[in-house]
């Protein structure tokens, strides 16, 4: 945190108010890596109650958006936040949006769970664990380098987004030969292709948030940009 | 098929190349300036283009030399003994540090407010003209157009309009510095200088005077100091940061006040330097 600076105000209320919205933002991270996670374990274990527990549990996520959001707009009405401070607040209340957006999507992945699968789909189910897992450590590595607002790290992991796609779109692949080979296992591979969705959706969400780090350290907007405009910012 | 060129939201503040300005752009250019208080050295080789027709803003800590530097654009600081200034500040191209320079010519286009509203003991309406009586004019047509028009521009004309023969002392505070700056324009300076305008009032004059200064910026380059952060980036289109007699930044200020360059201009917009 002392890396984010915010404990040097003159205003010690201002450092608290910061610290707060930054810990928020943390706990809030750790709930819906936590959802994330729970909810590929309910799909590989065929955990019903875990799902269920998932899907009961989105609200925790709901509620620390808004009362984030609520500390970020008062901080604003009150502080007038400028320069880095400003776009702190501003890359916070960006990514908890993607984070909120990140935990409606562990949801739809935990309703797989809750969806019948006989035994010979077992094997589509572990492909997807085994993107699920890259996803997670994906998830993880942007809550990392936004706890610490590290720009190299953010970059790296921005980078690395290609990789999920390239698993997505191989994982889309054979889930098309299994439905042309067995129709009637559509229904099924559908469920299978709405989670698959939903974890490149969770990559490009975590690649938003490394955007808004980037953000916060350089004061640049990389959003809709190329990687070599990327390059330019190191 | 109408075409229409995509705009972004930033680009409807064109932002000048402060440090390429063409010579057409500028009201004002600041080259070396060193400004000596006896043996202390109050301004340090400051070097900047003030652009025609903006608002400008000088801000930093007590004692950091902003008003030190607005009172040399129109030499008040020929009015303290001690003080001794080398380099140069051109008005037109020329230096106003020149030795033939008519200084009551260079305060006529160089106008100046205060931080606390100074109306003379005398009438608005006098109070308004009185830079132009000082100047030889009498005819009575050219006062009475010329006191409306700066009321008007001062945004003071309707409340003042039915006495503007009563003492200018009954005015508001708020009233009475609107007043001042319409004395200060109705004479058509080139460049209008406030030293911390609105320090002395309260929020809701203060925002009937930002919205003023906002005003004045089509007829006159405004240069304002300011202790208000705040107000500096509501009024200003440049803000230069100023430290310990030095210049530290000087740029546009939506990129000074959200994406500032220098360490020193961050700590002390965001409160981390009193």
């Amino acid at each position: 945190m002392d890396k984010l600076n915010v404990g040097r105000h003159i205003s010690g209320q201002f450092n608290e108010d910061l610290e707060r919205i930054i810990n928020h933002v943390m706990h809030m991270g750790g709930l819906v890596e936590k959802q994330l996670a729970e909810a590929l374990t309910s799909v590989c274990d065929a955990d019903e109650e875990l799902a269920k527990k998932v899907l009961s549990n989105d609200y925790l996520i709901n509620n620390a958006e808004v009362s984030i959001d609520d500390e970020c707009t008062r901080i604003i009405a009150k502080r007038q936040p400028a320069a880095g401070d400003l776009r702190l607040v501003m890359a916070i209340v960006k990514t908890i949006t993607d984070l909120e957006r990140i935990g409606d999507e562990a949801g739809k992945i935990a309703n797989v769970t809750l969806e019948s699968f006989s035994g010979k789909h077992k094997d589509l189910l572990s492909n997807l664990d085994n993107l699920g897992r890259h996803v997670l450590t994906f998830l993880q590595a942007t809550l990392d380098a936004f706890t610490r607002m590290d720009f190299d790290a953010a970059v790296k992991v921005h980078q690395s987004d290609d990789k999920i796609d390239r698993e997505y779109e191989a994982l889309m692949r054979q889930l098309m030969t299994y439905m042309m080979e067995d129709p009637r296992s559509i229904p099924q591979i559908m469920s299978v292709i709405w989670s698959a969705r939903a974890l490149e959706r969770i990559g490009d969400r975590c690649q938003n948030i490394c955007e808004y780090i980037i953000y916060f350290v350089k004061g640049k907007s990389v959003r809709h940009t190329t990687a070599e405009d990327f390059e330019s910012l190191s | 098929m109408i075409s229409v060129t995509p705009k972004t939201l930033s680009d409807q503040n064109v932002k000048l190349d402060l440090n390429n300005l063409s010579p057409e752009q500028v009201a004002l250019e600041i080259k070396n300036l060193d400004l000596y208080y006896g043996s202390k050295q109050a301004l340090q080789n400051i070097s900047m283009s003030i652009p025609k027709g903006q608002v400008t803003a000088f801000i930093g800590p007590s004692g950091c030399g902003k008003s030190t530097l607005l009172r040399c654009i129109n030499r008040m600081n020929d009015l303290v003994d001690i003080c001794k200034i080398t380099g140069q500040i051109n008005l037109h191209g020329e230096n106003i540090y020149d030795r033939h320079t008519d200084v009551a010519a260079l305060r006529r286009k160089v106008g100046m407010v205060f931080q606390r509203p100074n109306p003379f003991p005398k009438s608005i309406y006098e109070n308004v003209v009185y830079g132009l009586r000082i100047t030889g004019e009498n005819n009575r047509r050219v006062l009475d157009e010329a006191a409306e028009n700066a009321l008007r521009s001062a945004a003071l004309w309707n409340e003042v309009k039915d006495r503007l023969h009563e003492s200018a002392l009954g005015l508001s505070g708020g009233q009475q510095q609107r007043l001042v700056i319409a004395r200060a324009i109705a004479i058509k300076p080139e460049v209008l200088l406030l030293d911390e305008p609105t320090s002395a009032l309260d929020p809701i004059s203060t925002l009937t005077i930002e919205e003023l200064i906002n005003d004045l910026k089509k007829q006159f380059t405004v240069v304002i100091v300011t202790h208000n952060m705040q107000q500096a980036a509501r009024v200003s289109d440049q803000t230069a940061f100023m430290y310990m007699g030095d210049l530290i930044e000087y740029s546009d200020t939506n990129t000074l006040f959200t994406t500032p360059s220098k360490k020193k201009t961050e700590d002390y917009i965001t409160g981390r330097y009193g």
